[in-house]
This record gives structure tokens, sequence and C-alpha cells, in this order.
């Protein structure tokens, strides 16, 4: 876990250097390559560097650094624009209420394209090194597969495939598979053993493929134990990847809408 | 005459409730599966439970609370699963450290028989080996099990409980009958050298002893009953036998706090458990679990778990669950 917390803290502090460096450079491109005595570069530096810690929470709070989250998804990328876009508004703020002035309006646009290009990029390369990192045996999260399935099956492939930092070290299956390895991954039993894979494998996370009336105990175990729980939607029968989370009330449900426009999704 | 019984196995099939428990030890209308059996036994037969050294202090802890001094406890060198001697290498293992030269009712310890051990004891012909059959009264069932067939089909008037055997299938596509073999059968001493040959090979396979006999042209006897019988192997069996045994009633054991529920079909509930202001229906609730305003259909709550305001169908929740709505 040392090994994830000083990635991400490196991670974390990266992306301040860079986004000072895209309002650097945004500076520079937009006055010349002189310091300006008309418009300081110290002046718009010291903004940008109290600016800096404020892009990076917007950032954290759409949860770009979330283990689970892939760099290079539509999603993510629309998230790190809104995130450059807040930025560049409280730049503007802040600079304004503190020198009651404003200034050219090219180099705020160079600004947010810089933070846009410069975050995507460096996300996607840091998001490759940290995956090659966090899997290095022995892997940080280890995840313990439940039930031998179509679906457990493809899902193993896949996070081994893009080298996911959740690596399956094991499988259990509660009717018992003739299977010895998925994907490399060894079959070690029963539902019986899960007390034995949990503490020998160092599991921090379990992913439910199937069993589903074994759905409680699995749960009070990972809570037990401080293991994340995962629940794949093909145990309930959801199989054509068209289900979301939403939140009903306060309370998160899961949704598979009728498939209508794609403009629905912003409104249903 | 010597009873064994088998009680090694690790019940994978029921986790998470043989988790720390053997499956003869699940209560079945108040009391242990194994007593059941015990409790039918002669009392002057000598009783030996064979157990394995991860189920022993349970089996333990039972004993002392059976009154019967002949009951001993034997434990098999297996720590898991992967590493077992078998049910009938046990029981040859068995025979030769005791040097057993007896005959065997041999029993397994998850089978619950209805009928009258004595009766079968009686029933048996000297020096003849004798398995327990059980009439399902429909073909199609019986091919989920290793199905008898006898000589000769009994008329529905005759009494005769008895009949030879002429041959076993093992979960047969079309089965010839509608009787299958269960866990309780009769080892005349005559056959023990022939039991301890064939565990060498075979050490799993207990059944199929008795094909063994037949193939070595010692005739094997049946002893055919319609009375209840559970395998009980899985979830759904479990609490099948639960309510044929209490049928429409609830069970309450010592030191129960039960008030204001609503019940419907088998409900037991175990020493020291307290549940209130609930719904249930075919429920078995272990010891010492407290459950309040909760709805429970077809489900089985092992020891220690508390429950308040959850809605559960056909759920078998481990030890120590604690469950609390939220909303």
């Amino acid at each position: 876990m040392q090994r994830y917390r000083t990635l991400l803290n490196v991670w974390l502090l990266s992306d301040i250097a860079l986004f000072l460096g895209a309002y650097a450079l945004a500076y520079f491109c937009r006055v010349g390559w002189i310091l300006s005595t008309d418009f300081p570069f110290d002046t718009h530096m010291t903004v940008a560097a109290i600016i800096a810690p404020f892009w990076l929470i917007v950032l954290i709070t759409t949860r770009t650094f979330s283990l689970t989250r892939n760099q290079s998804t539509l999603r993510n990328f629309a998230y790190i624009i809104y995130a450059a876009v807040m930025g560049t508004a409280l730049f503007t703020l802040t600079y304004y209420f503190l020198y009651g002035a404003f200034f050219s309006r090219l180099l705020l646009v160079y600004a947010i394209a810089y933070t846009i290009l410069f975050t995507i990029v460096w996300h996607i390369l840091f998001e490759k090194l940290m995956r090659s990192a966090l899997r290095k045996d022995p892997a940080v999260f280890r995840a313990l597969i439940i039930g031998v399935t179509r679906e457990s099956k493809r899902l193993i492939k896949t996070l081994n495939e893009t080298k996911n930092p959740i690596t399956p070290v094991a499988i259990l299956d509660g009717r018992g598979s003739k299977d010895k390895d998925i994907d490399g991954v060894p079959v070690k039993g029963k539902l019986n053993k899960l007390e034995e894979v949990l503490q020998e494998d160092k599991i921090t996370h379990l992913i439910q493929c199937s069993d589903l009336e074994q759905s409680l105990n699995l749960l009070g175990a990972c809570r037990k134990q401080g293991i994340t729980y995962i629940l794949l939607p093909s145990v309930l029968g959801i199989v054509e990847r068209d289900e979301r989370v939403e939140s009903l009330e306060g309370q998160p449900v899961t949704m598979v809408a009728p498939k209508e426009g794609w403009w629905t999704w912003f409104f249903r | 005459m010597r009873a064994f019984i088998l009680a090694g196995g690790f019940a994978t099939r029921l986790w998470p409730l043989t988790e720390k428990r053997a499956k003869p030890l699940l209560p079945l209308a108040g009391k242990p599966l194994v007593s059941h059996l015990v409790e039918q036994i002669p009392a002057e037969v000598p009783v030996t439970v064979s157990t394995n050294a991860a189920l022993r202090e349970g089996f333990e802890e039972w004993k002392a609370t059976m009154n019967r001094p002949n009951l001993t406890i034997i434990v098999e060198d297996t720590k898991n699963d992967d590493h077992k001697v078998g049910a009938l290498g046990a029981t040859a293992q068995w025979i030769e450290q005791e040097s057993i030269d007896d005959d065997i009712l041999l029993l397994t310890g998850d089978n619950y028989c209805g009928f009258s051990i004595p009766d079968f004891l009686q029933s048996a012909t000297a020096g003849v080996p004798l398995v327990a059959v059980h009439d399902l009264q429909d073909k199609q069932k019986a091919s989920a099990f290793g199905t008898v067939i006898i000589e000769e089909l009994r008329t529905q008037n005759s009494e005769l409980r008895t009949s030879n055997v002429i041959g076993f299938e093992e979960k047969p596509k079309e089965p010839k009958t509608s009787l299958v073999s269960t866990g309780c059968s009769l080892l005349p001493k005559e056959a023990l050298s022939t039991v301890k040959e064939y565990a060498k090979q075979h050490p799993d396979n207990v059944g199929g002893i008795f094909e063994e006999f037949l193939r070595r042209s010692i005739p094997v006897e049946c002893y055919t009953f319609s009375e209840p019988w559970f395998d009980i192997g899985s979830f759904d069996a479990y609490l099948e036998a639960s309510q044929a045994l209490t049928g429409e009633n609830v069970v309450l054991n010592e030191h129960v706090t039960f008030e204001n529920n609503t019940c419907e079909g088998s409900v037991v509930i175990g020493k020291g458990s307290s549940v209130q202001n609930s719904e249930l229906r075919n429920v078995i609730v272990f010891e010492n679990c407290d459950i309040d305003d909760c709805i429970l259909e077809n489900c089985i709550i092992d020891n220690s778990c508390i429950l308040k305001g959850i809605e559960l169908n056909g759920k078998m929740l481990r030890a120590d669950t604690q469950l609390t709505s939220k909303l």
C-alpha cells in the first residue's frame, strides 16, 4: 500500500507542476519569450501557484485519480476539461481581486488549452507507469474472484490484458470448478476456503461473479476484514453493458433504462 | 455388533453453515442430525464417530451432551478437504486399528433415516451384507441417486421388507427402479476382509463396496423403507428435512425470547435466540441470534447473527453476521 501512496503523491505533485508549467508556457506564448514589466511574470505565476491546489481539488472531486478510472476515456477527458475551465475561471477572478486588473483573453485560451493537453497526455502516461508499478509482484491490489463463469473469465482476461491495478490472484467457486486456472489465475477451491484465501493471499478486493445466494456472507467477510467488495452486474442477469449506477432519493441504485437517443442520458 | 458413523466430510456445499461445524452436527428439528441416528442405535451397541481434526472439538462437545458411555470419537488424519482419507478408507483404517471382528452398522452422519434401526438390524440374515434402500416411488426422481435393483418386485401387500440385490446403478439416466441406496448398511464380520482390500483401491467409494460384494458373488440384501429419508447435502435439502420433521409448527429451544411474530410453515428457533416483531416462513434460526422487525422466508440463520429491519428470502447467513437497515 506504501507503493500506491507514494505513486499517488508523485502524481498529485506532478500535476501541480504541470499546471504551473502550462500557465508559464501560456504566458510566454502570449507575451513572447521575454519577462514583461507591464505584465510581470512573477505576478502571473504567483496567482497560478495560488490557484493550482484549487484546480487540483476540482480534479480530485471528479474522481480522476480513483483506482478504477481509465484515463483514456471520453468521460475522463470531459472531467479534465471541466477542471481546466474551472482553474482558468478561478485564475481570472483571483488575479482581478488581487491586482484589480484584467488581461489578455488569448492568454486564458492558451492556459486552458495547455492545461487540458498536458493533463490528458500526462495522465495517460502516468497511468501506464502506475499500473506496471502496482502490478509488480507482489501486486498491491489483489483481487479474489468468486465464481468460474463466462463473465468472470472475460473479466480476468480484461484485467490482465489492460494491466489493471486490481490484479486477480485467486478464484473460488461455490460449486467447485474443474478448471485449475483461468488465464493463469489459480482456482483454489470452493467457498469453504474463503477465510484461508483472504488471509494467505492478502486480498484487498473481492469481485463476486456468481453465487448470488452467498452475497450477504461474502459482503460480511469483506466488511469484517476491510476488503473492497465488487459485484458484477451479470450476477443479477444484467449482461448487456447498458446498466449504470444512479441515485434515487439519495439511495444508490443500478439502473437499466430503455435504449433511446444519446441525449436522454443527460435527462433520465 | 459395532456402529460406525462417518462424519469426516467438510460439507463444502453447505458453506457457511459448515464453516466451523460438521454437517452431522447441524441442528435438525431441535437437535443435531447425528443425535437422531445415535438415539436409534440399541444402547448395548458401542458407537464410534469418525471425524477429522478440524471438526473434532464440535464432536467432543456434542458427545458431552449425549448420555451414552459407549460413544467414542475418533479422528482421521485429515486437515482439509484436499487431504481426506475417504469414507471407506476411514472405515477400513478403524477396522484395522481396532482389530474389529464383529458385524458393523455403518451409518453416514449426514443422513436422516426415519425407519427403525432396530427393525433394520433384526431383518438382517447372518453373514449377509444388508443395505437400507429408500423407495422414492418415482423412477425419475431416482435418477439423481444411486439406485438398487432387486431380484423380484414385492407385491403391495407384502410386509416383507428385505430382498436380494442383483445390481446397482449410479445416477442412471433411465432408472429401472425407484429404490435408492442410503447411508445405512450392515457389514457382517465375514465381509470385513473384502472391505479392507477394496478400501485400499477405492477409499472414497462406500457404495462401491456392495457392488464389489456382488462381483465376488457375495450375496447382498436390502431393507426397503418408505419412511422419511433425507441426505442433508444442500441448502434446499436441509430446509426440506426441517419442514418434513417439524411440520407447520414453531419449535422453540431453551431460553428463547419469541414475541409478537407471525409464523408460517416450519420455524425452528435455537437456544438463547431472541425473535421479535417479525414475519417468519420456513426459517431455521441457530443459537444466540437477535432478530427484530424482519421478514424472513426460507432462510437459515447461523449462530449469533443480529438482524434488524431486514427482509431476506432464500439465504444462508454466516455466523456473527450483523445486518441493520439504515432506511
